[in-house]
């Protein structure tokens, strides 16, 4: 025999494939920009990279699956309320770790230099990790499949498919991304937040409480990442302590493709991540596909240096 | 005294450490139940009430007060040290570090301390390179361990192909790393602030991706050997190809592994102390002072006449070339590489101790260095707490010294230089 | 205050790190301190407690008919979380304590490296579970293992994916670690050379990556038949579940890295059918029973590699034994070739390399009983 051979059998229809391809760039995308979006509104605001935003997503994944397990406790089986008030206690709690991180690390160095609550942020993002591993245990968490519904388009052989949740994970990204603008641009707090930005001291002296403004944009920073921990942690099923730093890099990756500080900058950036993965990956190699997103990163910075839709700096003389 | 207030600021602080740890602390995920640990979250929301309760009398009390201004010494903005000053105590630094050298040779030392403090010496290292990059000419570099790893490899990997023994082997790791340096110099050259961050890092993920996937080459997730260190053709090994002499055969003495780890702890120290006094001389230098120049005002050093470019680029290659004579040593040392040892987190250190030690300072990137070895070393055994540790000190010693352990100040524009806030 | 406050604190932090330091004990100079290594954090603990708990129970055995030679054998484990530079750091530090041997370390990207530290110091290494050829293949005269070997263990998931599961399309995929990527090797050249039958997907994935929709994408594209990991349980649980629910049913055959009940956990319902290669249930051995009876009555199943971890400390403890007590790993290594070792697993003898003389691969497959997803032995020798 002349050495081993490929069987010729029929592949799979490759319109179907691409497609199921692009759908897949397509959720991992929303992933990505559902994360960037907490990232990017911190960063708009206090002009700093909350280094500590992954570690607070891995955390609401943790609070998630607990308050799951918790409410099964109570012997409550109805899953919509059980999921419902579990959303809400997660978004909560996962907001009260973002303000304490806040209170803790960087409120203090407010007014010192651009480096210091940087360390300070990459400092926190191992004291939560570590605390998770200690409190919690290294494993692997698991969560089993709670709900399977699935889309199909095509015949029963051959099929593109999206599942629910994933299509929740999209509509979220959208919709969160839509009612954080309009918070942004059209409401007192959000004119308060811009003040904030543009000049600490004089919106100070407005009568804007810069602290607290500062507070509450962590809290929803925080309350985005749990919304992030929740969907995608029902999604894959599996998590663990370290989850929070390749999520971090990954967003803060979509968030400066997009512009850092742009709320629709940060979901462009995030699909155009995501969909550049999934498709080397699925064209052409999986090992590599890390490489290609950053390559690629790095070619739209050399030709835009603030990013897609983020402001061109002005120099100031 | 408020005692009620203090009551209230205590009951709020013990509130919100409820919410922060009843769940994740006293409630341990085991499979699809719970392990209820209700007591150990009790134990901490306890300890956070009475903590505040506690500061917030003493805030208040005069013994407070005292406590408070007895420690002034400690708590200011830190010691501050002009770069003149910082050049004369370079004479004392190296003769500490001349002092170093006998080390090995005194009776408690043992393998185990030769090996951190070596550690901790390519952590100075490091740290003089980074110090460049982001001390003196201010960009914001969180890819620093790709030349690290650049180093390292070109090492191991020139030695494992070309059969370049360890002296010819260093030079070249050092000049691939700054070739490396240059390479990246130019793209990101337009960015500022954190757009050059995120480039830099996404820069030291590809080199690490590299190593990892280009597993003919590098060896791929398990790593590389790296070549044994060599002194005038003698190797240190327990047992030598046929055609080699060892170092133990040669003097006649027993062999013991402890040897090679002298031998590389010495040729670390030398280099180490070179790369402080190049550094001190550099910052001296005018290509110094218009780092720390453009680092302050780009438009107005374009404006007189600095070429831009160039500067940064040298500072680029130039901190490039440290950190791959750093990842040299650090293959030399270790013997053995992979890519879990150049990860973002090692960028992150090294970038803390630049900035705790005070950027653009020697004395304090040397303390930050020490500090941040020996610490995590120093709860060995206490193995699962010193990450948690580690960070919390990284926290507070930001907190305590935002501008860094000691602040180097020009004399020449101290006076005009930014106020403390 | 602030500023007092957050120097107050560090100072606290420094003065507890010295006082634990000061307080962490010595173990009696006269006991015998053997190593067990492997990842007792991190992602594959698991692994890391089958090792810890079948060693500790072995020691405690061995002390209650009374040590070797009368002294007491004390178990010095070490943390390597799978990662080779801890493997390296735990190997010199176990080598600065003195130990008389090791048993470890569980993955084979960290057992090679480490090995090296031991034969440096000259210290007798068996690894319970590191299956990579490499381990013993590189000529070092101390280092032994009470496991198989990849090669042995591909060919067997080789000819059982050509014989029993007519594969026609396999997919063959690995971690990039020594172990996963070993293993995929060694059953993709077995499958090559011995039936004749080429892989349609050879990948490999990276540890820690979540979302592997655009490789099984793919390997729909490809009407895989079977699909083939090397590595360990986690992206095992992860790949084999999205697979599911892209409804791809090909079959799913691993190796032993999936030998832990949270591979069940990960893959939910669809761990069911899942096959894997393993060596013949040591728990069913008439030797084992008794032991076995004891693991369960102290609430713990002693599953994958825990038994193997037992017998390897018997192995040590009987050759230090024989020798005297000695800390000369080359003449313990020396002992070890020439003997054959009544362990809870019958039984072992090895052979020049340090491998043992008869290897025991068998197919396993994961399904339901009752409400728990777990695993029995589907072929024989």
């Amino acid at each position: 025999m002349a050495g081993p051979t490929v069987p010729k059998v029929s592949r799979g229809n490759p319109m179907y494939i691409l497609a199921q391809q692009l759908v897949n760039g397509l959720i991992l995308g929303s992933i990505y920009g559902l994360i960037a979006i907490g990232y990017t509104m911190v960063y708009g605001i206090i002009g700093m990279i909350n280094f500590a935003h992954g570690e607070i997503y891995m955390i609401s994944a943790y609070l998630f699956t607990i308050f799951l397990a918790l409410v099964a406790v109570f012997g409550l089986t109805s899953l919509p309320v059980a999921l419902l008030i579990t959303l809400v206690a997660t978004i909560i709690l996962t907001g009260v770790y973002g303000f304490s991180v806040e209170r803790i690390a960087y409120r203090p160095l407010r007014g010192s230099t651009r480096l210091a609550p940087l360390i300070s942020a990459i400092g926190m993002s191992l004291v939560l990790q570590n605390y998770v591993q200690l409190a919690q245990g290294a494993r692997d968490q698991a969560l089993p499949p709670l709900y399977q519904g699935v889309l199909r388009f095509g015949s029963a052989a051959e099929f593109v498919q999206i599942t629910h949740i994933q299509l929740i994970i999209i509509v979220v990204t959208v919709v969160s991304m839509a009612a954080l603008t309009y918070l942004i641009n059209y409401t007192e707090l959000g004119r308060a937040c811009r003040a904030t930005q543009q000049d600490r001291t004089m919106a100070n002296l407005l009568g804007i409480n810069t602290d607290r403004t500062i507070s509450l944009v962590f809290v929803i920073g925080a309350s985005m990442a749990a919304v992030a921990g929740v969907l995608i942690t029902f999604n894959f099923g599996s998590f663990n302590y370290f989850i929070g730093f390749v999520a971090g890099i990954k967003a803060f990756t979509a968030a400066v493709l997009g512009g850092i500080g742009s709320l629709p900058g940060a979901m462009l950036g995030g699909i155009i991540l995501g969909l550049s993965e999934s498709l080397f990956a699925g064209l052409v190699n999986t090992d590599y596909k890390d490489v290609f997103a950053f390559a690629l990163l790095v070619a739209v910075l050399i030709f835009r240096p603030t990013g897609l839709l983020g402001k061109p700096e002005v120099e100031k003389i | 005294m408020n005692l009620a207030l203090a009551l209230k600021d205590s009951a709020v602080a013990a509130l919100v450490s409820v919410a922060l740890f009843i769940p994740i602390v006293g409630m341990v995920l085991d499979g699809r139940s719970l392990d209820f640990q209700i007591v150990r979250a009790l134990v901490i929301v306890g300890g956070v009430f009475v903590g505040r309760l506690l500061i917030s009398l003493l805030v208040q009390s005069r013994a407070g007060r005292l406590v408070n201004w007895a420690l002034r010494p400690f708590t200011g903005l830190g010691a501050r040290l002009t770069a003149t000053i910082e050049s004369r105590l370079l004479f004392f630094l190296l003769g500490a570090a001349g002092m170093l050298i006998l080390l090995p040779f005194l009776p408690f030392t043992t393998n185990y301390l030769i090996q951190i403090v070596s550690l901790t010496l390519i952590y100075v290292l490091l740290g003089m390179g980074l110090n460049i990059v982001v001390g003196l000419a201010g960009l914001l570099d969180l890819g620093y361990v790709a030349f690290y790893a650049m180093g390292a490899y070109s090492y191991a990997l020139l030695a494992k192909h070309l059969n370049l023994d360890f002296w010819t082997a260093i030079p070249i790791a050092g000049m691939l790393a700054a070739l490396s340096g240059c390479v990246l110099g130019f793209p990101v050259l337009r960015m500022h602030g954190d757009y050059l961050a995120i480039v830099t890092l996404g820069f030291g993920e590809i080199i690490r991706i590299l190593l990892v996937n280009l597993i003919d080459f590098t060896g791929g997730p398990n790593g590389i050997s790296a070549p044994r260190p060599t002194l005038f053709g003698l190797v240190f090994s327990r047992r030598p190809e046929a055609d080699e002499t060892t170092f133990h055969d040669f003097f006649h003495i027993d062999y013991s592994a402890s040897h090679r780890y002298i031998f590389v702890y010495l040729v670390i120290l030398v280099l180490t102390c070179l790369a402080i006094w190049i550094f001190t001389r550099l910052r001296e230098m005018p290509i110094g002072r218009a780092w720390e120049a453009l680092r302050e005002d780009e438009v107005a050093c374009k404006a007189l006449g600095i070429n831009h470019l160039t500067t940064k680029l040298s500072a680029f290659t130039l901190g490039a070339t440290f950190g791959g004579v750093g990842g040299a040593l650090f293959g030399a040392m270790e013997g053995f590489l992979n890519p879990s040892s150049f990860t973002f987190i090692e960028s992150a250190i090294i970038l803390s101790i630049v900035v705790l030690g005070g950027m653009g300072s020697v004395t304090g990137v040397i303390l930050a260095a020490v500090g941040i070895t020996l610490l995590p070393e120093l709860f060995r055994e206490f193995e699962q707490f010193r990450m948690l540790v580690f960070g919390l000190a990284m926290v507070f010693v930001m907190i305590w010294r935002p501008t860094g352990l000691l602040r180097l100040r020009r004399k020449s524009f101290a006076r005009i230089a930014h106020a403390d806030r | 205050m602030k500023r007092s406050l957050s120097f107050v604190v560090l100072v606290a932090v420094f003065v507890f790190g010295l006082v634990v330091v000061q307080q962490s004990g010595v173990a009696n100079a006269q006991d015998i301190k053997i190593g067990v290594a492997g990842p007792i954090t991190g992602p594959y603990a698991k692994f890391g407690e089958q090792l810890t708990r079948g060693a500790n129970a072995a020691a405690e055995a061995i002390n209650k008919r009374g040590g070797i030679k009368g002294h007491k054998v004390v178990i010095v484990p070490g943390d390597d979380a799978c990662d080779p530079k801890q493997a390296r750091a735990v190997a010199n530090r176990m080598v600065n304590d003195k130990v008389y041997a090791v048993a470890g370390h569980f993955c084979s990207s960290s057992t090679i490296p480490a090995s090296e530290v031991y034969d440096e110091a000259n210290i007798l290494q068996i690894t319970p579970a590191s299956t990579n050829p490499l381990v013993t293949e590189r000529g070092l005269p101390a280092v032994f293992r009470t496991c198989g070997r990849d090669d042995q263990q591909g060919s067997v998931a080789a000819e059982y994916i050509a014989r029993e599961l007519k594969g026609k399309r396999v997919a063959v995929i690995h971690d990039k670690d020594t172990y996963g990527q070993g293993l995929a090797d060694a059953m993709k050249s077995a499958l090559n050379k011995n039936f004749a039958i080429k892989e349609v997907l050879y990948e490999g994935v990276t540890r820690g990556d979540k979302d592997f929709n655009s490789l099984v994408t793919k390997m729909k594209g490809l009407n895989v038949d079977v699909i083939y990991f090397g590595g360990l349980h986690t992206e095992a649980g992860l790949i084999r579940r999205q697979a599911m629910e892209q409804g791809l049913n090909a079959e799913f055959l691993s190796g032993d890295g999936i030998v832990s009940d949270e591979f069940a956990n990960i893959a939910g319902p669809s761990a069911v059918g899942v096959l894997m290669t393993f060596g013949a249930d040591p728990t069913k051995s008439m030797a084992a029973k008794q032991i076995v009876e004891q693991f369960r009555a102290g609430g713990y199943e002693p599953e994958g590699y825990t038994l193997y971890s037992y017998a390897t400390i018997q192995v040590i403890a009987d050759a230090l034994e024989a020798t005297n007590v000695t800390r000369d790993g080359e003449k313990l290594a020396e002992y070890l070739k020439s003997h054959a070792f009544n362990t809870v697993m019958g039984k072992k003898e090895f052979d020049e390399k340090g491998d043992l003389k008869v290897s025991d691969y068998v197919v396993y497959r994961w399904f339901r009983d009752g409400g728990k997803i777990t695993y029995k032995q589907i072929t024989n020798l």
